[in-house]
């Protein structure tokens, strides 16, 4: 079975020496009888191909690429925190088919926008558990980090009965980002460096004053021993 | 006024934020204890960390400080992409948790340089690994985190059907500064994914969608 770039490479060679073949006999026979070249084996060209897959029932794009499988689209700036922890930016439209494949049972949203309809339908539709948060946007030098949304958050985390869990604000960048620095911290343990450098992936560029807000901010958490999931080290 | 708004809203079957279903469990105060402190003793995680799915893991090389935050993860097996050897006291932590190394995947000849993209076999061979849950937990590594792992991973996210902006998004989240190298992007574009056969019995759940 041919690799596409070889199967595309062997396409390009034989059109290449059919119009090899073409010109050459062009040239010797001074014929410009229509039915001489049409007797010579073209490559066969991309709509036959496509043609012949639409028959088959299979998918066909122009670079030849068979897929089978759905398209998902995750939102932005997903990524796995742990296992059953999920994080982004704000869901559209689009990426409902993917999140739909996680099985979420809890969603919590940090941030302020309540006029996303198709989403609230959707959740509505998937009957997961919405817990919206308020959170304004953290705009430098002034910080809001809402410290009574993220410690109820970071109780939601530690329950497990809530997973999976997707978080999200609006980006998938400096809000989402505070929390996961924050459970990092208090529910695992991880060192600072390594907190910035994840802030910092999704982040870019700003952000020193959430990451001031992080290092500093020593919640008190109530967690329930028997709930608690099987990455946190206490 | 605006119960007017509401009943209208509500007719023309739109939902608000407000009318969301909330259930999710608080711990119970009666059972709950109090964490003061955060976890006294810390655990670094090595260069480019990061979870990829349900016990499948990437990173950069470790090094000696990162050995504890390591053995948490239990892990099985590691796939190492790099060219070069790791170094010693890595092989020697892969030896005494009695972890599966694979390695050489990138070796393609005498004359492979580490600047070189992988090769369709070495990335067919890493996806097959990866594909088969009897290896979990799994960590996939190379020496600075960045695009050999970048590569396997965005080839194993275009076997889940991802689109290929998800897909270079998250490979050049891990590439620093530097920005990404566009051979690897074009690398897993053209990468065929119908070459890998998912055994629904030997691949891990997330896999099978």
């Amino acid at each position: 079975m041919f690799s596409q770039g070889d199967q595309i490479i062997q396409q390009l060679r034989q059109y290449d020496e059919a119009k090899h073949q073409l010109r050459q006999l062009q040239s010797s026979s001074f014929s410009n009888d229509p039915e001489v070249t049409r007797q010579i084996p073209l490559a066969p060209s991309y709509t036959e191909q496509g043609e012949n897959l639409a028959n088959n029932g299979g998918n066909y794009t122009s670079l030849k690429i068979l897929n089978k499988r759905p398209h998902y689209v995750p939102p932005i700036n997903f990524a796995i925190v742990e296992d059953g922890i999920y994080r982004s930016g704000h869901p559209q439209p689009n990426n409902f088919q993917f999140l739909s494949t996680l099985k979420l049972k809890t969603i919590i949203y940090l941030g302020d926008k309540t006029d996303n309809y198709d989403y609230y339908r959707w959740i509505k539709d998937q009957e997961v558990s919405f817990k919206y948060l308020k959170m304004k946007p953290s705009v430098e030098p002034f910080m809001y980090n809402d410290e009574n949304s993220l410690v109820s958050a970071l109780n939601l985390i530690a329950n497990v009965d809530n997973y999976p869990i997707l978080i999200h604000s609006n980006k998938g960048k400096h809000r989402v980002g505070v929390f996961v620095g924050l459970m990092r911290k208090l529910l695992q343990g991880w060192c600072m460096s390594g907190i910035f450098d994840e802030y910092g992936k999704f982040a870019g560029e700003k952000g020193e004053g959430d990451l001031e807000f992080v290092e500093i901010f020593k919640p008190v958490l109530r967690i329930d021993p028997q709930k608690i999931p099987g990455f946190v080290r206490i | 006024m605006t119960d007017t708004v509401m009943a209208q809203s509500q007719e023309a079957g739109i939902v608000t934020i407000d009318q969301l279903k909330n259930d999710s469990k608080e711990n119970n105060p009666a059972t709950s204890i109090e964490l003061v402190d955060n976890p006294s003793l810390r655990i670094v995680p090595p260069l480019n960390f990061c979870p990829v799915e349900k016990s499948l893991y990437r990173s950069g090389q470790p090094s000696t400080i990162n050995h504890s935050f390591l053995k948490e993860l239990n892990l099985k097996s590691i796939i190492w992409l790099a060219i070069e050897d790791p170094q010693d006291n890595f092989l020697k932590f892969i030896e005494d948790n009695n972890i599966n190394f694979f390695y050489n995947l990138g070796f393609t000849g005498i004359d492979s340089n580490s600047w070189d993209g992988l090769s369709e076999a070495s990335i067919r061979e890493a996806l097959e690994i990866i594909s088969d849950k009897k290896h979990y937990p799994l960590l996939v590594c190379c020496g600075m985190g960045r695009h050999r792992t970048g590569t396997i991973i965005g080839c194993l996210r275009k076997l889940q059907g991802w689109n290929l902006a998800s897909v270079s998004e998250e490979y050049r989240r891990f590439t620093g500064v530097r920005g990404g190298r566009i051979l690897v992007e074009l690398l897993i574009e053209a990468f065929d994914v119908s070459a890998i056969d998912i055994n629904p019995e030997t691949a891990p759940e997330w896999l099978i969608r």
